[in-house]
């Protein structure tokens, strides 16, 4: 295995596998289907790969698997669309770049946010499918290191980024997070089997799922409060200008788009969550080593181009279990492992020396689909942006009927349908009353993580807290979450003591 | 057939959007020759199987597969619909719901109808009472894995250890949990289960040496064995599976923790004999088709292609056996 990023052959095989026709044209279906699907809110990669997998069987393994990974890619490419569009993030990666890329639409330069954001994307998924390339094997232990112990300080450090991030009140940010992490208690006990807040509903046994809430908090919650507005204030359509980002707007972000590869990469690796904390983590870096850290919030260009950029590469980079250790590391790539094994391959440890056509097909395809999608991009982000000009009486209930039929086609439950409303009427009042629902979700998601994570981490140590901090990874990322946390209130407690007592000696000395 | 998928490789290009809404719509098999309508089952109209597990899964790919044959065979469409939830609880429910009229079926999962009532509380997990039964499907084995270099092989390596040891399970009330609480109480082993959230989340702590051994679906684990990451240690079904026929079985170690995961096609209850007679043949005649048998193979499944009464029977016993030896050794499935 380790001469593996030394023998260059087989890399140049895949690129022949890749560039035969047929599969260059499986590859512009998949990412095409997967762009088509972004876009649609609700349904996901992961439903679309399920439902075209039995088209798959008549056609060459690693045709197949060519197709249905573009459909993954390209679904990453889609989902800003909506995201900054109309308000409505597919996943929950794709959450924190609605916080400026609707403030860039609103401003009437949508056309800036999507281009930059399909620009990061595209340099993410290089970037990551490189790191890939030469680094798949050696890294892929990396995810094994990370267990409930490592995640439990990965989550805490991602909820403080949490109320970090939002934009206005902190102690309203505080709030919504709480409720968040509350809604995340809701469902069966994955440790007892006992059930908590489900009042006997089955359909609350499993917990609340991601996607209802998000179309519900940010999608139908933004329509409700538009619609009112339109009484107070006579709304006419968002303009439209600037389809690309000027060359301010790409040095701006290109910055962001570097550390968003570095960071997607890394945190792609992890099984569970790997992408939302990437995308998190990566909005969260560029709003602190911002020097106008209030614009963020308020249509921050490098506020789209990082976590964008994260995202994608994380998308890319969670291949790298799949493909090496036979672990899906999330949703969809359960699914294509599925679809692998029904086209009669075994994703695990052999796949590399077994089918390195496969392995390499795969991989280089990516190169080829994140060229096609940034080619196709180019006209399609002024198609999409167009939408904006349909008048919002017209354009507001398409978009809701398109939610409902998206969000029901998830696991084909109208349970979530009535979630979506009760979750939209929450949206419409928190905005509001002021509160940011971006908070409320992160925390639910990472929510479901820390609980689950510390609960386990407790039962390996048999109860003794203590080994968080005897784990190298894990001990790390602690003393780094303590310092994130107390270094402000340090700096805080010290600044008032000097300023009322106006003795400095002791405090600089301290310092 | 292949006609069928280029005309829809065509139109998934041009009118991709459209298609997939109504892809979605309709979220299931879109193969399955469906030229014959109004003939053979009793109406033409098409069968709905559902699955109360996630696309991808091995619940789904099963369901997938027969709904193949069974398609072929009774010349109506055969979609399967995912309603993930509740360890399968939710598709139950709805399936209770449906007419009898054979046009709505669900693949059960054996461990929501003898592993689970024992985890949950009383009346959230569905009486199989309340089912007509078409036919069994396939059996799916449990192996007990670790990592090389935990220093563990045998049984006895475990009881040796010294010290507690923690096993991943694949979540509460799973043949995954049942089989090892069988089996450390039995040898009596002093162990904590660490649950997660599923078999791949359970894999990669055994692989990582998050916890020193988890017991994992054979399909699911068959490629890091293979490729020597995991050692295997027993496997769970009372005879080796032909997968893994080096491997001894907990039974031949000495205990009595005979565990597998078996599924079967259920139907609501009241189900016309004629009707249950064409489906019972439609899937005798999906059985017999090579591809899938092929598909059972290339995911270590073993068939049990037995009648409705011999699942019933089968999985009542199972329930009956497990709740008298989980009380023996007083083991807890679902803790308060």
């Amino acid at each position: 295995m380790d001469t593996l990023a030394v023998d260059i052959a087989p890399v140049l095989d895949g690129f022949t596998v890749v560039l035969e026709p047929t599969n260059l044209l499986y590859c512009l279906i998949g990412v095409t289907v997967g762009m088509l699907v972004g876009v649609l809110p609700g349904l996901g990669p992961a439903a679309t790969i399920a439902i075209l997998l039995p088209i798959t069987i008549g056609i060459e393994p690693v045709t197949a698997i060519i197709m249905l990974s573009g459909i993954f890619y390209g679904a990453q490419y889609g989902g800003t669309i909506t995201s900054v569009l109309l308000k409505l993030p597919g996943e929950a990666s794709s959450v924190v770049t609605v916080f400026d890329g609707h403030a860039l639409s609103r401003q009437g330069r949508a056309g800036t946010a999507l281009g930059i954001a399909a620009i990061g994307s595209f340099v993410g998924g290089t970037v990551s499918i490189v790191a890939l390339s030469f680094l798949a094997p050696v890294v892929a232990s990396f995810a094994l290191d990370f267990g409930p112990p490592e995640y439990t300080a990965l989550a805490l450090l991602g909820i403080l980024l949490v109320s970090t991030i939002s934009s206005g009140s902190r102690l309203k940010a505080l709030v919504a997070a709480s409720i968040g992490l509350l809604l995340a208690t809701v469902g069966r006990d994955a440790f007892t089997g006992g059930e908590r807040f489900t009042f006997g509903n089955l359909n609350l046994a499993d917990g609340l799922d991601f996607v209802p809430i998000a179309m519900g908090l940010f999608g139908l919650g933004e329509i409700l409060y538009n619609l009112e507005e339109r009484h107070t204030a006579a709304q006419a359509p968002m303009k439209v200008a600037n389809v690309w980002p000027s060359r301010r707007d790409l040095r701006q972000s290109s910055g962001a788009i570097g550390r968003g590869s570095v960071l997607g990469f890394v945190l792609g690796i992890l099984p569970g969550g790997g992408a939302t904390l990437a995308s998190l983590a990566a909005y969260a870096v560029e709003k602190r080593r911002s020097k106008t850290p209030e614009r963020f919030g308020n249509g921050a260009v490098e506020g789209v181009a990082g976590p964008e950029t994260a995202n994608n590469a994380a998308a890319t980079s969670s291949f790298i279990p799949l493909l090496t250790l036979g672990i899906p590391a999330n949703a969809t790539m359960a699914v294509i492992f599925g679809a692998l094994l029904v086209i009669g391959v075994s994703p695990g440890p052999q796949l590399v020396t077994e089918e390195p056509e496969l392995f390499w097909g795969v991989i280089n395809s990516m190169y080829i689909g994140n060229i096609l999608l940034l080619i196709m991009s180019i006209p399609l982000v002024g198609l999409f942006v167009k939408i904006l000009r349909v008048r919002p009486a017209i354009l507001a209930p398409i978009t809701v009927l398109i939610t409902l039929i998206g969000v029901y086609t998830v696991n084909n439950s109208v349970f979530d349908i009535v979630l979506v409303i009760v979750f939209g009427v929450l949206g419409y009042l928190m905005k509001k009353l002021g509160f940011d629902p971006g908070p409320l979700l992160l925390a639910f998601v990472l929510g479901v993580l820390l609980e689950e994570s510390l609960r386990r981490s407790l039962l390996i140590f048999d109860g003794n807290a203590a080994e968080f901090f005897t784990r190298p990874i894990s001990g790390t990322l602690l003393v780094v979450f303590l310092l994130v946390a107390l270094l402000p209130l340090i700096g805080k407690a010290f600044a008032r003591r000097r300023s009322a007592e106006q003795q400095n000696d002791t405090t600089k000395e301290l310092v | 057939m292949n006609t069928t998928y280029r005309a829809r490789r065509w139109a998934t290009t041009g009118a991709g959007l459209a298609l997939a809404l109504s892809l979605a719509a309709c979220g299931g098999n879109v193969g399955g020759g469906s030229d014959a309508e109004g003939e053979d089952f009793p109406g033409g109209d098409p069968i709905t199987i559902l699955v109360g597990q996630d696309p991808g899964g091995s619940t789904d790919l099963i369901a997938r597969a027969a709904a193949e044959g069974l398609s072929d065979d009774l010349g109506v469409p055969v979609t399967v619909e995912n309603k993930p939830g509740a360890n399968g609880a939710l598709a139950a429910q709805e399936l209770a719901g449906e007419d009898p009229d054979g046009h709505t079926l669900m693949v059960y999962n054996g461990s929501l109808a003898y592993i689970t009532p024992l985890a949950v509380g009383e009346g959230e997990a569905p009486d199989i009472a309340d089912y007509d039964i078409v036919t069994g499907l396939s059996l799916d084995d449990y192996v007990l894995v670790t990592a090389p270099d935990s220093g563990f092989a045998t049984v006895e390596d475990l009881a040796a250890a010294g010290r507690p040891v923690t096993f991943g399970t694949t979540g509460v009330g799973t043949g995954s949990q049942l089989s090892q609480e069988l089996l450390f109480a039995q040898a009596d082993i002093d162990a904590t289960a660490v649950p997660f959230d599923g078999g791949s989340p359970t894999l990669t702590a055994v692989l990582g040496g998050q916890v020193d051994v988890g017991s994992i679906q054979l399909g699911e684990a068959i490629e890091q064995i293979e490729a020597g990451e995991l050692t295997a240690i027993v496997t769970f079904a009372e005879e080796r599976p032909s997968y893994l026929s080096d491997v001894p079985t907990a039974v031949e170690a000495g205990y009595d923790v005979p565990v597998q995961q078996a599924r079967a096609v259920f139907a609501p209850k009241g189900l016309p004999e004629d009707v249950m007679t064409a489906l019972r043949d439609g899937f005798q005649a999906a059985f017999e088709e090579e591809a899938y048998q092929q598909f059972n193979e290339d995911n270590q499944l073993t068939a049990w292609e037995v009648d409705g009464d011999e699942v019933r029977e089968t999985w009542t016993s199972n329930l009956d056996e497990y709740r008298s030896v989980v009380e023996e050794f007083g083991i807890e499935l679902g803790g308060e």
